[in-house]
């Protein structure tokens, strides 16, 4: 653990990807400051999922180093960036299928307290891990749905248990690629407001193409455009930048 | 099934397997003893296959390699070496450990069919080493040993042996089946779920994964250490790709997905060879022929087609199901009936006695016996009988299967809120 | 010299005959993903359905009705076997495909017993085809390896040169997109399936003939072909010809080499404490021959499992 404090949750300097010769993401400089929600749009193709990869250890960085907490986590694998207080979601719903909805989500919580080689207790006596499970249930509103297989959830049930699972391993930095895609607008209504609850005195990253969603919960915005940060701003301010209007939104009406 | 009931099965079956044998002869105890070694392997194997989804084509390795421990652990006790008889298996489960360690760490690098791939080529490398390896695994004609007394159980006949494996059989069960309780026996369904995912979750899948192959390697060890202790001797064949395909046929015709399917495949198999390989020379021939039809009819296996039946029961309206399953029983049993028919009668008429009787008579096709009925090659009659059973038993089959196609219908316009709670 | 010489030319052709059977197995991955593990079953089947043949159609007869009619049953197997199991995975699939090696094996053994049959070469292709150092050569192993570079020719053709093999790569590539484009999918997977069956068919009604025809030469073969399509890279023609040759030579000279690890180390002064340590060390190469090719397959899977040529893992 490293002593230094510092107000930002997520540091990304320099950061650059390329698969082959095709260059993804090119020269990234992000902070997501301790206790805001930050919100990454930008067209299709500019590389958002790309930098959620990067960020949470799928894929390698070519160049640059991202910070968590002043600590260095690029180049570490996936289960160590988590386990160093980092969480991401999945854009395509990504949970255990064939598992109950309860287990999907004590997977992550077992994680979170270390049992993850315990072989020697029974699980059903670890009274204080399925109390856990149980409240983090309740906080994404499945708890009828508990002993179903999650499989069988309806796709915004799914969704939600995405978030679920996410947060279940206890992280204070939270990344969340596209949660409300493919919802209607009531979905999406409850789905932002899920998002807000649960990530109460938390830091968030999220990629989100519905500018509604990011105006009533982001606190920063950035822009991402081919690769680059284009600019990162307050909502109000991003959508007065004339920069952002020309590469992004005025590309969207067109 | 309730809790309750499934107790009941399972200590009627125990003491069914604790009470009975004193009264069977020597060949059945041993073909009992045989199926209690086999199951142990189906069910250490399936801890892999089954609930880590990791599909093993090597396990042979781990099974002899339990094996030749064991006989190392018996030259040393021979050799004055204070072990008590009963706690040989516990080399074979820490050579198994060891061997699963290395050969684990290694696998489970690659997934899919590169894991098999691994898997099998490790076994290879055994098989085809271990002949020239004259110390350890004493060359091409391995290596034997003797049990020693112990307590005064002179483990002289095949009863005592018996319960020796019964007794491991009944512990190592009992620690799979605790296995699947703790946390970590649920991460193993969760990695076969989705590998990704929890990777994603703080869990290094990497070390999860040897960590599940050495369970699975260890319990291995002590069926093939069982082994050794009843048959006194082992060579390099225990490393041969027929011991690590049984274990997999046992496994998925019995059911991966069950805990104790593998017991019934292992189980179902070992006591048709026994009652089987006296009658016939074609046993491995439907042995096949099971296997490929479970694996199209029955996914999950004759354990996993059961259990869906048995969680349904209450559900089924079995009025509606006795005609068309009826039907469905003695359509198989026909066709069963057809196949085993025409392949005997194959094995008779290409066999070497029959050969040597066609010398006899050159002029004309001689009878054969077949059931204690004799039957002429040449006559309609001895093909017009496989003939009809065949078609037969197929067309009783499509129309049990329309009938049930019907009643699906029906139900699933009747009750469509009760099914789909029940899932 | 004399040696070398032999066992090159031999190993060549070993070589090419292991190519013939890994081809349709590697082609079968790459499009379908199934490593179907019944592929050596249809090597063995050719030899034998060549063998039942030719004493009514003669040797050249059976030779070139076995394969065809090893692939309409390879055929019927993806159509009506492998198609069935399809949606529960490729593991499962590959389970079937073991299952059908089971079956093939043990039918052959209940119409042609335990033992080998006696399928020979016709008397007129029994001569040698040039003498070396004082060894007759014979014809008939120059012939294997020539059916198999034809095999090889018109292979390649019909993948680089004609409509069939564009198809055919697309759908390798990028099936539902061929598919898409309109292409009929589900045929080309069936044909090729096929296909790879009546080569290896074919290689087995040509080398059974020269080589024992018995019911463990599946099993036998099964494990190396497996080593080439691993080496070379599982779904690469070419890495499968050049892993053929490869384990086709190793095998040859192989078995004539007394070199041990004990010899590598007294090399450098070291031979006498390998020599005390025995076990490993003191193995021959000969000895250990049958070992290598799966030590290669292994550190080969551990290191670049793509293999030789492969482009994916």
């Amino acid at each position: 653990m490293t002593a230094i404090e510092t107000l930002n949750a997520l540091k990304l300097t320099g950061v650059d990807k390329s698969f082959g010769s095709l260059s993804v993401i090119k020269g990234v400089e992000l902070s997501v400051r301790k206790g805001h929600r930050h919100a990454v749009i930008g067209p299709n193709g500019a590389g958002k999922s790309t930098l959620f990869n990067l960020i949470s250890g799928m894929f390698p960085l070519t160049a640059g180093e991202i910070e968590l907490n002043g600590q260095r986590i690029s180049g570490l694998a996936p289960h160590k960036i988590n386990r160093a207080g980092l969480s991401r979601s999945f854009q395509i719903t990504n949970i255990f299928h064939k598992m109950s909805v309860f287990e999907n989500l004590r997977i992550g919580v077992l994680a979170k307290h270390g049992s993850r080689f315990d072989l020697l207790r029974p699980i059903s006596r670890m009274r204080s891990i399925n109390e856990e499970t149980g409240r983090i249930l309740d906080l994404v509103g499945l708890s009828v749905r508990s002993g179903h297989l999650a499989g069988d959830l309806s796709y915004s049930e799914q969704r939600a248990l995405e978030i679920g699972m996410t947060l279940s391993t206890g992280a204070e930095v939270i990344l969340l690629d596209e949660p409300t895609a493919g919802m209607s607008r009531e979905e999406t209504a409850q789905a932002v407001e899920l998002i807000r609850k649960v990530t109460e005195g938390k830091t968030l990253l999220m990629v989100e193409h519905d500018m509604s969603v990011v105006f009533s919960l982001c606190d920063r915005v950035s822009v991402l455009v081919y690769g680059s940060i284009l600019a990162t701003d307050t909502p109000a301010e991003i959508s007065k930048n004339s920069a952002v209007q020309q590469a992004y939104l005025g590309e969207d009406a067109a | 099934m309730s809790a309750t009931s499934k107790f009941l099965i399972i200590g009627l079956a125990l003491l069914v397997s604790i009470a009975l044998p004193p009264f069977l002869s020597a060949g059945w105890q041993n073909a009992l003893n045989t199926m209690l070694i086999a199951s142990l392997f189906a069910l250490s194997f399936n801890l892999l296959a089954g609930q880590a989804g990791l599909l093993s084509f090597g396990h042979a390795a781990y099974f002899g390699v339990g094996a030749f421990a064991a006989l190392h652990l018996m030259l040393a006790v021979e050799d004055g070496l204070p072990v008590p008889t009963p706690l040989l298996p516990l080399a074979g489960a820490l050579a198994g450990l060891v061997a699963g360690v290395v050969s684990g760490w290694f696998s489970t690098m690659r997934s899919g069919v590169y894991f098999a791939l691994v898997t099998l080529a490790i076994a290879e490398l055994f098989h085809s080493l271990t002949p020239h390896l004259q110390g350890l695994f004493g060359g091409e004609s391995g290596i034997s040993s003797m049990r020693m007394p112990w307590m005064g159980i002179r483990f002289a006949t095949i009863l005592e042996v018996y319960y020796l494996t019964l007794g491991w059989f009944v512990i190592c069960a009992v620690l799979l089946w605790a296995y699947t309780r703790t946390p970590f026996g649920r991460l193993t369904l969760a990695l076969r779920d989705n590998e990704q995912r929890v990777r994603f979750m703080g869990y290094d899948a990497h070390v999860s994964k040897t960590l599940i192959f050495t369970v699975s390697a260890m319990f291995s060890g002590v069926a093939g250490a069982l082994q050794a202790v009843t048959n006194e001797t082992a060579n390099y064949d225990l490393f041969s790709a027929g011991v690590s395909s049984q274990v997999v046929l046992f496994t998925y015709v019995g059911g991966a997905t069950l805990f104790f399917g593998p017991v019934f495949g292992a189980v179902a198999f070992t006591v048709f060879a026994f009652l089987m390989s006296d009658l016939t020379r074609s046993w491995l021939f439907y042995q096949g022929l099971i296997f490929v039809l479970v694996m199209l009819y029955a996914p999950h296996g004759i354990g996993g087609a059961l259990a869906m039946q048995l969680r349904q029961w209450r559900e089924l309206d079995w009025r509606r199901l006795v005609k068309p399953y009826a039907t469905a029983t003695v359509g198989g049993l026909m066709i069963a009936a057809g196949v085993v028919f025409l392949t005997e009668t194959v094995s008779i008429l290409f066999g070497l006695d029959y050969e040597h009787a066609r010398t006899l008579t050159p002029d004309y096709l001689p009878d054969f016996t077949l059931m204690g009925q004799v039957w002429s090659p040449v006559a309609v009659s001895t093909w017009v009988l496989p003939a009809v059973l065949l078609i037969g038993g197929i067309a009783l089959l499509q129309v049990a299967r329309r009938w049930l196609d019907h009643s699906d219908d029906a139900m699933a316009a009747s009750d469509t809120e009760t099914s789909k709670g029940s899932v | 010299m004399e040696f070398f010489f032999i066992s090159t030319l031999n190993g060549v052709i070993y070589g090419l005959l292991l190519f013939m059977v890994s081809a349709g197995l590697s082609l079968i991955f790459g499009m379908m993903g199934v490593l179907n593990f019944a592929h050596a079953s249809f090597y063995m089947l050719g030899a034998y359905l060549a063998y039942a043949l030719s004493s009514v159609f003669g040797f050249w007869g059976g030779i070139l009705l076995a394969p065809i009619l090893v692939g309409l049953l390879g055929m019927v197997i993806e159509r009506g076997l492998l198609r069935k199991v399809h949606a529960h995975g490729h593991a499962h699939e590959l389970l079937l495909t073991f299952g059908l090696a089971m079956i093939i094996a043990e039918t052959i053994k209940l119409f042609f017993g335990d033992f080998p049959v006696n399928y020979q070469i016709p008397t007129e292709l029994r001569f040698s085809a040039f003498t070396v150092y004082g060894t007759n050569y014979p014809f008939y192993r120059l012939f294997i390896g020539f059916v198999a570079v034809m095999m090889f020719i018109g292979l390649w053709l019909l993948l680089s040169r004609t409509r069939i093999g564009i198809v055919v790569r697309a759908a390798e590539r990028l099936p539902a997109m061929a598919e898409a484009l309109g292409h009929n999918i589900p045929v080309v997977f069936m044909g090729v399936f096929g296909a790879g069956a009546a080569l290896a068919g074919l290689a087995g009604a040509v080398a059974g003939a020269f080589y024992p025809t018995n019911p463990n030469m599946a099993a036998e073969l099964g494990v190396i072909v497996f080593v080439v399509v691993v080496v070379g890279g599982l779904g690469s023609l070419k890495g499968s010809l050049v892993a053929s040759l490869l384990i086709g030579l190793f095998s040859s000279f192989a078995v004539g080499l007394d070199w041990s690890l004990a010899q590598l180390f007294g090399l450098f002064g070291l031979g006498e404490w390998a020599q005390s340590v025995g076990g490993l060390m003191t193995l021959e190469l000969s000895s250990v021959s049958g070992t290598i090719p799966f030590a290669l397959m292994l550190i080969v899977l551990l290191v670049r499992p793509a293999g030789l040529m492969g482009e994916r893992n």
